[in-house]
């Protein structure tokens, strides 16, 4: 009996079925020229193997895991943990900016299109801009941007709204104040407090996403560190958890007069 | 809530492939800069095609096709940028000598640097990568007696350059 090299290879691959792993079985018995093919065919397959392992332990070089964690389209969806983001930042910190690559990039021309807060912003509210000055000239929220910091609470959003919620907590002053991240083609983030019936923005930018280059852009290290920054000069204590972002709502995210 | 945490998952099981995704990348490329640089646009693309992901289609397979689909892309726009980086390529086994030393896996690896594409290719996906056949030749889009018959004649190929007749390691 003659079997090709091909199916002596695919049963070496472990790819045939269990009728013709029989049968090369019992030619491999019958013919000692079958089984050294066979077993040349299984030495190579380890002896390639072998040469290529070293490669997985590697360490992966920042980018790819940027690449990986910040496009993940919509900003974080959970609550942001204060304590990951100034640890992702402090990481970043102490790291070498990391190589971008050479050839252009969807991310890359969105970028550098992003330059100017104030070109994001041009554009991406042309229609509805979510920012307005008041009468005193203060940048304050509006529209879909004033409902979601006024209603949404960050454990229970979607991630496909088009405002994000990202920490909750109360200023030195009293006042309550929540980041938020825009979602769009442009997607500036901030940080607004609440100054009577207004959302007024303190902070913004269109720094995107993640405290400076912490691989993976997970929820928790998903604020600029610009935000993170304004955050840690006004904020008294601890962010709100759940039930805290929630009684401040009922609240009206009025002062608590302590 | 369900979805984000799907969708999480993914990116954690795209992080946990960039090394084979990378690896695969130098076998196509064989230039590593190249290979992260293709890894890098695969990784984006992939996250904004998300949805074109078959849940029941092997995550490692779906990423390595569009790993060597960001590859053939690049290649058309250098081909067109210039032609003359595609006929300096053409020479084949760029950096294979600096590659080689005396050690058997080194030899390996430039073996596989000589091996046309095609087989090159089909070698990296099952040899290497481990995949199945028919996952192989759905990431190459070739049938998969043609996928065999690139494996047959890579392997082979190896053999001689390695001049192996079964031992050694």
């Amino acid at each position: 009996m003659t079997i090709s090299d091909e199916t002596l290879m695919a049963y070496a691959d472990g790819e045939l079925d269990a009728a013709a792993r029989a049968a090369v079985e019992s030619a491999m018995r019958e013919d000692p020229q079958i089984e050294m093919r066979v077993t040349a065919h299984r030495t190579l397959r380890r002896k390639v193997q072998a040469a290529y392992a070293a490669e997985l332990s590697e360490a992966v070089p920042e980018r790819l895991l940027r690449a990986a964690g910040i496009a993940a389209g919509t900003p974080g969806s959970k609550v942001v943990n204060l304590q990951d983001a100034r640890v992702a930042m402090q990481r970043s910190a102490s790291r070498a900016r990391p190589r971008q690559p050479q050839w252009r990039t969807a991310w890359t021309i969105a970028a550098s299109l992003v330059a100017g807060v104030g070109l994001g912003f041009f554009m991406w509210g042309q229609t509805q801009s979510p920012l307005a000055r008041n009468a005193a000239g203060a940048l304050v929220a509006r529209g879909q941007l004033a409902k979601a910091l006024s209603n949404q609470l960050a454990a229970e959003q979607s991630r496909s709204s088009a405002v994000q919620i990202g920490l909750s907590f109360r200023a030195k002053s009293g006042d309550y104040c929540r980041t938020f991240a825009l979602s769009g083609a442009v997607s500036p983030s901030g940080l607004a407090c609440r100054q009577g019936a207004e959302w007024q923005v303190q902070a913004l930018t269109q720094e995107p996403g993640a405290a400076g280059d912490s691989g993976y852009r997970t929820a928790a290290s998903a604020m600029p560190a610009e935000i993170l920054k304004s955050v840690e000069g006004r904020i008294a204590g601890e962010p709100l958890d759940q039930a805290g972002e929630l009684a401040a709502r009922q609240r009206g995210w009025m002062p608590a007069n302590r | 809530m369900n979805t984000s945490e799907t969708s999480q998952s993914i990116h954690e099981q795209i992080v946990t492939l960039l090394p084979r995704l990378r690896r695969f990348a130098r076998n196509l490329t064989r230039n590593p800069h190249d290979a992260d640089d293709v890894v890098q646009i695969a990784v984006e693309r992939a996250l904004t095609r998300l949805d074109q992901w078959r849940s029941d289609a092997r995550l490692d397979s779906w990423m390595f096709k569009i790993v060597r689909n960001a590859w053939i892309d690049e290649l058309r726009s250098r081909r067109r940028r210039d032609q003359v980086f595609l006929a300096a390529e053409a020479g084949e086994n760029v950096g294979a000598d600096s590659m080689a030393s005396e050690t058997e896996l080194m030899s390996v690896q430039s073996a596989m640097a000589r091996l046309p594409e095609d087989q090159r290719e089909a070698v990296s996906l099952v040899l290497v990568e481990g995949l199945p056949y028919r996952e192989a030749a759905e990431v190459l889009d070739v049938p998969i007696g043609t996928l065999t018959s690139r494996l047959a004649r890579g392997r082979e190929a190896l053999q001689a350059l390695l001049g192996t007749g079964g031992e050694a390691t």
